[in-house]
């Protein structure tokens, strides 16, 4: 993707991000039962959404590695396992802030919570694991890793349907929600697939420089020896 | 990239102003629990109106003093859930920013290094 289209998707995001702000403090309705803190679901929801997508291309991309071998999806992969543990730890910060205020703790295993925990904990380790090895089988071992990792990706999102959870509301459950507080929601997850879309541009690039990187100084190193 | 930091560390600022200039608690009630200055006036008002159309007779004092701690208790809640509203969204811009940085630091660090090895290397394609 060129420069130019990376800086055209750069404003359009940073114009979504101005007026995503402006919604949840100036437009959307507040909850009668949350009051303010509800105001923090917009981005913990819309940042958990985009976990799934970003996982969702790592697992993609480490299934197409498996099948081409192209070192590029690979590298598609990482990318996308990076952005999403980077939306992860945001939903698995803001959480908490909620939760101390909703249920007076700041943690509870509750099966949502420690799935999402879980899957944090895998992408963390499916980083060790590539730091650890050469490039071949960095490749070939992160990808069957992505492709397991993202098995917990379904447990998280039915963990309220498979065990009961009195946290979280279960999957298809009905909210009789304000329009400010759809279009509200609306406005953020697309800035956030935005801001997912636009970092994963970012992101690939400099996994291009470093294999670029790695391919040079192996050649360097095989020349002096 | 750098104005790209600079965007989403001036989003942090204006998010900030945004917090504070539509939900901030207006001040009614002082530390030491007394009406302030520009309210007094208006609750008495309000508290007068609401009194005069009472059939029973009402202690005006006491009404003042009851609606006071109402205002206070409503004041101390927004105050708390604020502070909850405002921690969450700093901790989500600061992760954000801090990953831009991230990023920036190992294009940077990546592109020295390149320039290092590369006057001596063929242009090989990845």
């Amino acid at each position: 993707m060129g420069n130019l289209t990376t800086r055209i998707i750069g404003v359009i995001t940073a114009i979504f991000i101005f007026i995503s702000l402006y919604l949840v403090f100036g437009y959307a309705a507040i909850e009668s039962t949350m009051f303010e803190v509800q105001k923090i679901f917009y981005y913990h929801v819309s940042a958990a959404l985009t976990v799934y997508l970003a996982f969702g291309l790592n697992c993609l991309f480490s299934v197409k590695y498996l099948i081409q071998r192209k070192p590029n999806d690979d590298l598609k992969a990482a990318a996308a396992a990076e952005l999403g543990l980077i939306f992860c730890t945001i939903v698995l910060l803001s959480g908490p802030i909620w939760a101390r205020y909703a249920w007076n703790t700041w943690w509870n295993w509750e099966p949502r919570l420690t799935s999402t925990l879980i899957l944090w904990l895998m992408y963390i380790g499916y980083f060790i694991l590539r730091s650890a090895l050469a490039a071949d089988k960095r490749r070939l071992y992160s990808a069957v890793l992505g492709v397991i990792a993202f098995i917990d990706v379904p447990i998280v999102h039915f963990a309220t349907k498979f065990w009961k959870s009195e946290a979280h509301p279960e999957r298809g459950a009905k909210f009789d929600i304000a329009p400010s507080m759809g279009h509200t929601f609306l406005v953020v997850f697309v800035t956030c697939i935005l801001l997912f879309t636009l970092l994963l541009i970012v992101r690939y690039r400099i996994e291009k420089t470093h294999a670029r990187y790695e391919t040079v100084q192996q050649k360097h190193l095989g020349e002096a020896s | 990239m750098k104005t790209k930091i600079l965007v989403l560390a001036s989003f942090l600022v204006i998010l900030a102003l945004f917090l504070f200039a539509t939900q901030m608690p207006v001040g009614i009630i002082t530390e030491e629990g007394d009406i302030t200055e520009p309210f007094k006036d208006k609750i008495s008002e309000a508290v007068s109106e609401a009194i005069s159309v009472s059939e029973v007779p009402v202690d005006t004092a006491v009404v003042e003093r009851a609606v006071a701690l109402s205002i206070k208790i409503l004041d101390d809640g927004q105050r708390t859930r604020l502070t909850y509203l405002f921690a969450a969204y700093i901790v989500i811009w600061l992760v954000f920013i801090l990953y831009v940085f991230h990023l920036e630091q190992q294009q940077q660090r990546l592109d020295k290094r390149l320039a290092q090895l590369e006057p001596t290397s063929g242009d090989e394609e990845v």
